[in-house]
């Protein structure tokens, strides 16, 4: 009230000294250690942000070419997969379940690639970890359960990540086109990996699970709605732990990339893909 | 609407009685027409009745519980030729009912631009008792199943979100959507579980055998008939075709010669190789209208079938080990004093066996009207 009075008396220029001070306190206010209390009765909300590249260069579909170790040029025509049962790390060892955590990632919808959760208990999370693909349990539910990312009538065949005629998901797909690939597979190159296992026969299993840990905290709070920013390597499909040449891979005039979980195991594709993931930072957005 | 372990109400002898009390009641309905004000309209029949001579379905009812709106529903989606790509094939096109929802005289089924699949359609019938789908067995609900044939390049060559486009275009459709589920939305759930509920209907236990065996009054089996039941199990048929289902529903190698093309069978869902080559083991309800028969149709006849268990099973890998057995070739049988294997039978024996088999037949079901096109 006396600042207003000793204003009023003052020339225009105190004022606009002022507004500047007062504008600068409300710019500072997110520092303010307020902003960082947790409150334990309101939830709050983190992204998980699906950012696909090849080594270090941007994912651009169809037209970009990349190199793979063996120096087998490939363009990437689609690139989606399934991440669920997403866990949350906090600082103290702590976790929280998501629940429900069903994502399809397609390189095709930017939309897809920000994964927001909502309803999360306030609090410090150094890491992530969630299932490359869909669980067994959910894999194998009844089709009224199989709604959002698992409808499979929302797929249509260019992003179909649904084995019809095998029940089950296809739990990454990467496909593009391959001067390595011969003619007869028309220069193209498909890695589907799926099996959950099984339902009326053990099957192979190509569920992984990604665990991954933060540079600096998230810290979700009232008005900080976090996200993790993932860089994803689609370049470790064949170049992960186990280094895959097409060319050799396609000598094979029998291989089949596309429809069988015991070639993408012996492939080594579900440890390729589960070393797809990294973290590359966090960012404390105000919300 | 499910009704367990009861018999099905007013089975008829033969078919032309029922007809014939199809058409003394209708016209009784007209007769009283005239006057009645004050009768009751007849009460429904039930959807789905198990038979009493078979045991509890494995179909997951509270999941899917069947209703009149519902299975109509599931009836003008399994007719309808706009879940194909061009619009050409229905769900029908490779399931007829006159031949218990086979596709007749075809050994292998044919799909949209007349391509050819692999494998010849199997029957629809008594899916609520099926535990996996397809002759692998690579779709474990009846739910999933649809998706395969609209899905697959040779047979429907359509996709699942096309299909469900062209359904929410159509006033009939949501119309018939609202009075199945009580709103309009079509969803993938309630597409699928409308055919399924449509195909759970198709229960077949009214054979002449069902009869006889239930003891209904009047059912009897002739003197060959009876002697091909009893060959049927002394003979090992029913170890594998086994209970009321006629089947045991697991998967098997029967010997088929390799030569007719190589299919991995059940293996080209477990990838394991003591699966090659085996396949589910079909019903045998309705035999004698599934033709042409084995996974690729290659028999035409069930005299060709039995002939190949008799004299022409193979020692393939994982040749199943009930047609190892050899010791029991006895003088006086076709194949005395050779050491391949199969099931020793004489001419005669599958004579009587092919009169038991054709007892299964079940003339209600494959004219049952509330199972054909509207």
């Amino acid at each position: 009230m006396n600042a207003i009075q000793h204003i009023r008396q003052r020339s225009f220029g105190w004022f606009l000294a002022l507004s500047l001070v007062v504008s600068l306190v409300a710019c500072t206010e997110q520092s303010d250690p307020g902003a960082l209390v947790i409150d334990p009765k309101t939830n709050g909300e983190l992204t998980l942000e699906f950012d696909n590249v090849v080594g270090g260069t941007n994912l651009a579909l169809g037209k970009a070419t990349y190199k793979n170790s063996f120096g087998e040029a490939f363009t990437v025509d689609a690139f989606n997969y399934f991440v669920s049962n997403v866990v949350l790390k906090k600082a103290d060892g702590t976790t929280y379940n998501v629940p429900n955590s069903y994502y399809l990632v397609r390189e095709s919808l930017a939309s897809s690639q920000l994964v927001k959760l909502t309803d999360i208990p306030q609090g410090d999370y150094t890491g992530v970890s969630f299932v490359l693909g869909v669980d067994s349990t959910k894999s194998a539910s009844p089709v009224t359960e199989r709604i959002g990312a698992l409808d499979p009538g929302t797929y249509g065949q260019a992003v179909d990540m649904y084995w019809s005629w095998n029940s089950g998901y296809i739990f990454v797909r990467l496909e593009g086109t391959s001067t390595a690939v011969p003619a007869d597979r028309n220069g193209y190159y498909e890695l589907h990996t799926g099996g959950f296992g099984g339902m009326t026969g053990k099957t192979v299993n190509n569920l992984r699970v990604v665990s991954l840990t933060t540079p600096t905290p998230a810290t979700v709070r009232t008005r900080i709605a976090p996200t993790i920013h993932l860089l994803v390597d689609a370049g470790k499909v064949m170049d992960g732990s186990t280094k895959i040449s097409l060319t050799s891979l396609y000598k094979d005039r029998t291989f089949n990339g596309i429809h069988s979980p015991e070639a993408a195991a012996k492939l080594g594709l579900p440890d390729n893909q589960q070393g797809m993931f990294m973290v590359d930072h966090v960012h404390n957005d105000p919300k | 609407m499910i009704r367990n372990n009861q018999p099905l109400a007013h089975q008829p002898r033969h078919l032309r009685v029922a007809r014939w009390l199809k058409r003394l009641t209708l016209a009784g309905l007209v007769g009283l027409a005239g006057c009645a004000t004050d009768s009751s309209p007849a009460p429904d029949e039930p959807l789905f009745t198990v038979p009493a001579n078979f045991p509890p379905p494995t179909y997951r009812f509270q999941n899917n519980a069947l209703t009149k709106e519902g299975v109509a529903l599931g009836r003008m989606l399994f007719y309808d030729g706009r879940l194909s790509r061009d619009g050409t094939i229905s769900c029908a096109e490779c399931h007829n009912q006159a031949y218990a929802f086979t596709h007749h005289g075809h050994d292998l089924s044919h799909g949209i631009d007349n391509r050819l699949g692999t494998r010849n359609s199997l029957p629809l019938q008594n899916l609520a008792w099926s535990q996996a789908f397809m002759w692998d067995g690579g779709v474990f609900d009846l739910d999933l199943f649809p998706i395969a044939p609209i899905e697959n390049h040779v047979e429907m060559d359509e996709t699942l979100p096309n299909v469900l486009e062209k359904l929410r275009n159509d006033p009939a459709y949501t119309a018939q959507f609202k009075k199945a589920y009580g709103t309009d939305e079509v969803t993938t759930a309630r597409f699928l579980q409308a055919l399924s509920q449509f195909m759970l209907t198709l229960v077949s236990g009214n054979s002449r055998y069902d009869r006889y065996v239930r003891k209904e009054a009047g059912a009897t089996l002739t003197a060959d008939e009876r002697a091909g039941m009893a060959l049927f199990t002394s003979k090992g048929c029913a170890s594998c075709h086994a209970g009321a289902l006629f089947t045991d529903q697991r998967y098997r190698n029967n010997g088929l010669s390799l030569a007719f093309g190589e299919d991995a069978g059940r293996a080209h869902i477990t990838e394991k190789p003591e699966d090659r080559y085996t396949f589910k083991v079909p019903s045998l309800r309705n035999v004698e209208h599934t033709g042409p028969y084995m996974h690729d149709g290659r028999f035409r006849t069930l005299e060709a079938v039995l002939n190949h268990y008799a004299d022409g099973v193979e020692d393939t890998p994982n040749l199943d080990p009930l047609l190892k057995q050899t010791s029991s070739v006895t003088p006086g049988q076709s194949r005395l004093g050779q050491s391949r294997p199969g099931i020793p039978l004489t001419a005669d024996e599958q004579t009587k066996l092919i009169a038991f088999l054709k007892t299964l037949t079940d003339s209600d079901f494959l004219t049952n009207s509330n199972f054909a096109p509207k």
